[in-house]
């Protein structure tokens, strides 16, 4: 399944609560290859939100591998260049992967621009003028240059977003993972944020986004997968999954969402 | 018996006055220096509580770097002494009383180890004014330290999660996001605290401080009048304490009102 052009490699992923009393996530195979977006759905509790959480290890997952860029990530001490026991910077790998959530989470004791620039500064990829000037050009492209001094109290839940995907790409990641990113906005400041995301997923970003909007995953995803029970159930391309249906879950969710 | 409180024992008091202002002198120190103790000593406690110290995490290592299946080996490797050291000491500190805290320090602590006798600013003496704020602090560290645990903790974990998400370590979570946010939030619980401190100072005489209590029981045993020095300590307390207390929910008010104009 693994190509070279493979980025996250997901094997057998489990995650158990209470002692595996509860299974959100029960067996989870996936390959993503650069620049696929992928949309997951599914109903709520299906797991698809923990699957996410699991792949920059907001959650630690209970059993499986997850490789990225040919590290797997969910070993604490790995094997370095000269073949010694290491510890694992999960830091590192994070800055890579850029994640947006579903209550923007936003710093409020900080200024937009402050908000974007902490990150690559005090991890040293930047200067804080090579880093305010990324910040000011990502705030053009979403239409908030004028808010850069603003505090995040003072935006609409769209702004919020726009901010909050602004500045994950601050720390340029390979990858974006987003977490029902437009789940928690009043309805008419959705399109601003699809937006944002249509655009960034044409500019060739590799994105893995849950979601309920079905619009989004038909028009924007290369590929959708179905969760439910902790289990991919079906995947393909936006056409197979909304035109083709075959499993009886699906077509019932799809009759439900539609 | 005749009258509880008679206005002529006030001017038997008058003579003794000094032992007042001396002993608001030494309440006031008193708790400025526990209050000192009490937040360095949190800070240790509130860092330890908080802390992600695993010593024995290599026991919950499986050969290739994964982690193990056994749940026993999971929960030694997950066990934090640190933390746990600094919980016992929390729970013991709060679960017991003051006065047994202060006998225990006051006779045994420094019943071993002997203080240098000698008096400072004229009427303080050291060998008990020392155990004093030994005592208060370590009391008073405790509960500074679930103030401090409780103020941290409230801060939402996606705030975390946004920090962490973007390759903060833990450390520059806590630092840039999570304490500037916290330290907002319990100042004003510090500063009751501080409140707190003032009048349970008022124990200490029972080791021979000589704060405005043990002048209380001077002038009983001076002038066989006991409602008139009390009125008097009571008056002083109430003067130190009741403005602190107005200062702080004015400083509230006013940091919250920030927060207001921020949601416009």
């Amino acid at each position: 399944m693994a190509t070279a052009d493979t980025m996250i490699e997901v094997n057998g992923l489990k995650k158990h609560y209470n002692r595996g009393a509860i299974k959100a996530l029960d067996g989870v195979d996936i390959a993503i290859t650069k620049g696929e977006v992928v949309v997951v759905i599914g109903p709520s509790g299906s797991g698809k939100s923990t699957f996410l959480r699991c792949l920059n290890l907001m959650e630690e997952p209970t059993e499986g591998d997850i490789n990225f860029d040919g590290v797997d990530i969910t070993k604490k001490k790995i094997k370095n260049a000269e073949g010694k026991m290491v510890k694992l910077d999960i830091d590192k790998h994070r800055q890579k992967m850029g994640m947006v959530f579903q209550h923007f989470n936003l710093f409020p004791h900080m200024t937009v621009l402050k908000n974007m620039t902490l990150a690559p500064v005090e991890l040293k990829k930047m200067t804080e003028a090579e880093a305010n000037e990324k910040a000011l050009k990502l705030l053009d492209r979403v239409g908030l240059r004028d808010r850069a001094e603003a505090y995040p109290n003072q935006l609409s839940g769209g702004q919020k977003q726009r901010i909050a995907i602004v500045r994950a790409l601050m720390m340029e990641p390979e990858v974006m993972l987003f977490d029902e990113p437009t789940s928690a906005l009043d309805p008419e400041m959705v399109g601003e944020v699809l937006d944002v995301m249509k655009e960034l997923a044409h500019s060739g970003m590799t994105m893995v986004v849950v979601t309920h909007e079905m619009g989004f995953a038909r028009e924007v995803g290369t590929r959708v997968v179905f969760m439910d029970g902790g289990r991919i159930v079906e995947q393909g391309t936006p056409e197979e999954i909304f035109g083709y249906p075959s499993s009886e879950r699906l077509k019932s969710f799809l009759l439900k969402v539609l | 018996m005749g009258d509880l409180i008679k206005l002529e024992n006030f001017s038997k008091i008058g003579p003794f006055m000094k032992l007042f202002w001396q002993g608001t002198a030494v309440t006031v120190l008193l708790s400025l220096f526990t209050v000192a103790i009490g937040f360095i000593l949190a800070i240790v406690l509130a860092t330890m509580r908080l802390s992600e110290f695993r010593p024995f995490a290599f026991v919950g290592m499986t050969k290739d770097g994964k982690l193990t299946d056994n749940p026993t080996l999971r929960a030694i490797a997950k066990f934090n002494p640190l933390s746990f050291l600094a919980t016992a000491y929390v729970e013991i500190l709060r679960s017991t009383p003051v006065i047994v805290q202060i006998f225990i320090i006051y006779y045994g602590v420094f019943g071993v180890i002997s203080l240098p006798k000698f008096t400072f600013l004229g009427f303080v003496k050291f060998e008990r004014f020392f155990p004093g704020i030994v005592a208060l602090g370590m009391n008073s560290g405790a509960y500074l330290c679930e103030i401090m645990r409780s103020g941290i903790q409230s801060i939402d974990r996606g705030q975390t999660e946004a920090a962490r998400s973007l390759g903060l370590s833990s450390f520059q979570t806590l630092r840039f996001i999570i304490l500037p946010q916290a330290i907002k939030n319990i100042l004003p619980a510090i500063a009751n605290e501080f409140v707190v401190i003032i009048k349970e100072s008022a124990i200490t005489y029972t080791i021979g401080v000589q704060d405005i209590m043990s002048a209380v029981n001077s002038v009983k045993s001076a002038t066989f009048t006991i409602m008139e020095p009390l009125l008097v300590a009571t008056a002083i307390y109430f003067c130190l304490c009741f403005p602190t207390s107005k200062l702080i929910a004015y400083i509230e008010r006013r940091m919250s009102r920030g927060d207001r104009r921020h949601n416009d």
